[in-house]
């Protein structure tokens, strides 16, 4: 996990980086909405405009297939799912087994989907700094009453700083039992408390020795405001992105 | 001046652990003493109580002339401190992040915020790794980091608990020089171990703890030789008969 460095934060001076988070925000949400409803024309633009996007700003396509490699899989047992339970015209028999041609076309399309859902994030979160991720979710719980923000945004922030870190634990902790010949235990139920109890002792110190370490850094609720700055161009995007995604629900 | 002063600090864990025994300690500004000691000796919980990580079940502790119970935020930001282990001290997503997070908690302005973290991030040489996710870096580093998160509080007290272990020659040296730039700069500085070896040199004062108590104070040549009865290795200098040597280069 500490090796997973496609899905960060790649500081650069694109427009992609300077746009205001907040819009950011709402242009993931507007666009893999718009997405989940698009048919192939639509996603043939989308996919056209994320790749110039994905080019414009480098980023490392082919080590995200890497990292994804398990979630490909899963993409792919989700289009043989799609191809065998949609009834069409048959494209394949074979014994009870059919493959239907509407069926592959429709696992052909929410796959699309989902993989243009995964881009547009990647072009997020690849061009935001996860303090600023933080700082609008903080802003966007405003207006909602009963909700301590300031903690919600303390927590995103933790979350994001220490699933590297519990994996990097959970690693050890497995590495640790392996050098004492835990794979000679075939019974999955041993294998799993064995691992589990140290690994949540760890991490439970882990989490103690965290929040002496932010009481000795003052931790409050009442902290310094993030600061945004929406621009002009920053509201055109929104625009335009809002109509576009307004034509694919409509169309 | 006195910045730290200790009057009979007791401390008792709440299974009735002494943590610590009628500790009186005055400490002046602008030295740097090392307080040695084995594992358990009660370097941590002594340095718990400089700023109301532990309260003392009796007697007083007071920083720049005021006492912690009394304003324990302000005892906070005065004293500095680097804890053991840099992962778990380490609070931001990323290096700016965890630096901004001290005077974030102070609610400076964010002009403010931002001078400090470019300040401190340059004093520690992490300005180039800015955006960097903190469980990327190195070991030193790593420490480096939490350094600079302490002196973007601006802190007239650092303290660091056990600054050494677990880094290898370049992360205990790059350490071992933000130490030494802390103190030119004016800064007390205090530093718990249990190798003398990489600081003694440096130190002005040494603090031996023992079961919770303090059974050695005072200039490290005159002590050196008595720290091996309390658990804590002999340097080689001194053992040899030699002179403190400086440690990093």
């Amino acid at each position: 996990m500490a090796q997973l460095t496609a899905f960060s934060y790649r500081s650069g001076n694109s427009y992609a980086h300077a746009l205001d988070v907040r819009i950011k925000l709402i242009l993931l949400m507007l666009v893999s909405l718009a997405v989940m409803d698009a048919g192939p024309t639509a996603l043939g633009v989308m996919s056209l405009c994320l790749m110039i996007l994905v080019r414009y700003l480098h980023l490392p396509l082919k080590s995200v297939c890497v990292e994804l490699r398990y979630f490909l899989i899963l993409l792919a047992l989700v289009f043989i799912a799609r191809s065998l339970s949609t009834a069409g015209d048959p494209l394949i028999v074979w014994k009870w087994l059919t493959i239907s041609r509407e069926g592959m076309k429709a696992g052909a399309v929410v796959v699309w989907r989902i993989m243009l859902v995964v881009l547009v994030g990647l072009t997020f979160v690849a061009t935001t700094r996860p303090t600023e991720i933080k700082a609008a979710v903080e802003w966007f719980l405003k207006p909602v009453p009963l909700i301590p923000r300031a903690r919600i945004g303390t927590m995103i922030g933790l979350v994001l700083r220490f699933i590297p870190l519990i994996f990097t634990q959970a690693g050890e902790t497995l590495d640790a039992q392996r050098a004492r010949a835990v794979e000679h235990r075939k019974n999955p139920y041993y294998r799993l408390t064995k691992f589990v109890i140290p690994f949540f002792r760890r991490t439970f110190e882990t989490a103690d020795k965290l929040a002496v370490a932010m009481e000795a850094r003052c931790y409050s609720e009442n902290r310094t405001n993030p600061q945004f700055s929406a621009r002009r161009r920053d509201f055109m995007v929104l625009a335009v992105c809002a109509v576009f995604c307004c034509l694919i629900f409509l169309f | 001046m006195s910045i730290i002063e200790l009057e009979n600090v007791s401390h008792r864990f709440p299974d009735g652990t002494a943590g610590l025994q009628n500790i009186n300690l005055s400490i002046m500004e602008g030295t740097l003493s090392v307080i040695a000691g084995q594992n358990g000796s009660g370097k941590t919980t002594f340095l718990k109580h400089l700023n109301g990580l532990l309260l003392p079940n009796t007697g007083t502790v007071k920083i720049a002339g005021e006492p912690v119970i009394k304003d324990i935020h302000r005892a906070r930001q005065l004293v500095g401190m680097v804890f053991q282990d840099a992962d778990s001290q380490i609070v931001g997503e990323t290096v700016e992040a965890d630096v901004a997070f001290g005077p974030e908690n102070l609610c400076l302005d964010p002009t403010d915020v931002r001078k400090r973290v470019t300040a401190a991030l340059a004093v520690v040489g992490l300005t180039k790794l800015a955006a960097q996710r903190p469980h990327l870096l190195s070991g030193g580093e790593k420490r480096r980091l939490s350094i600079a998160g302490i002196l973007a509080m601006e802190p007239r007290i650092v303290v660091f608990d056990e600054p050494f272990t677990s880094l290898d020659y370049p992360g205990t040296q790059q350490v071992l020089q933000e130490i030494l730039k802390l103190k030119q700069s004016g800064h007390t500085i205090l530093v718990t171990t249990h190798d003398l070896e990489k600081v003694i040199y440096y130190a002005d004062r040494l603090i031996i703890m023992h079961a919770g108590k303090i059974v050695r104070d005072g200039l490290p040549d005159n002590i050196v030789r008595e720290v091996e009865a309390f658990g804590v290795r002999e340097p080689c200098t001194s053992r040899l008969g030699m002179e403190a040597l400086p440690w990093h280069n």
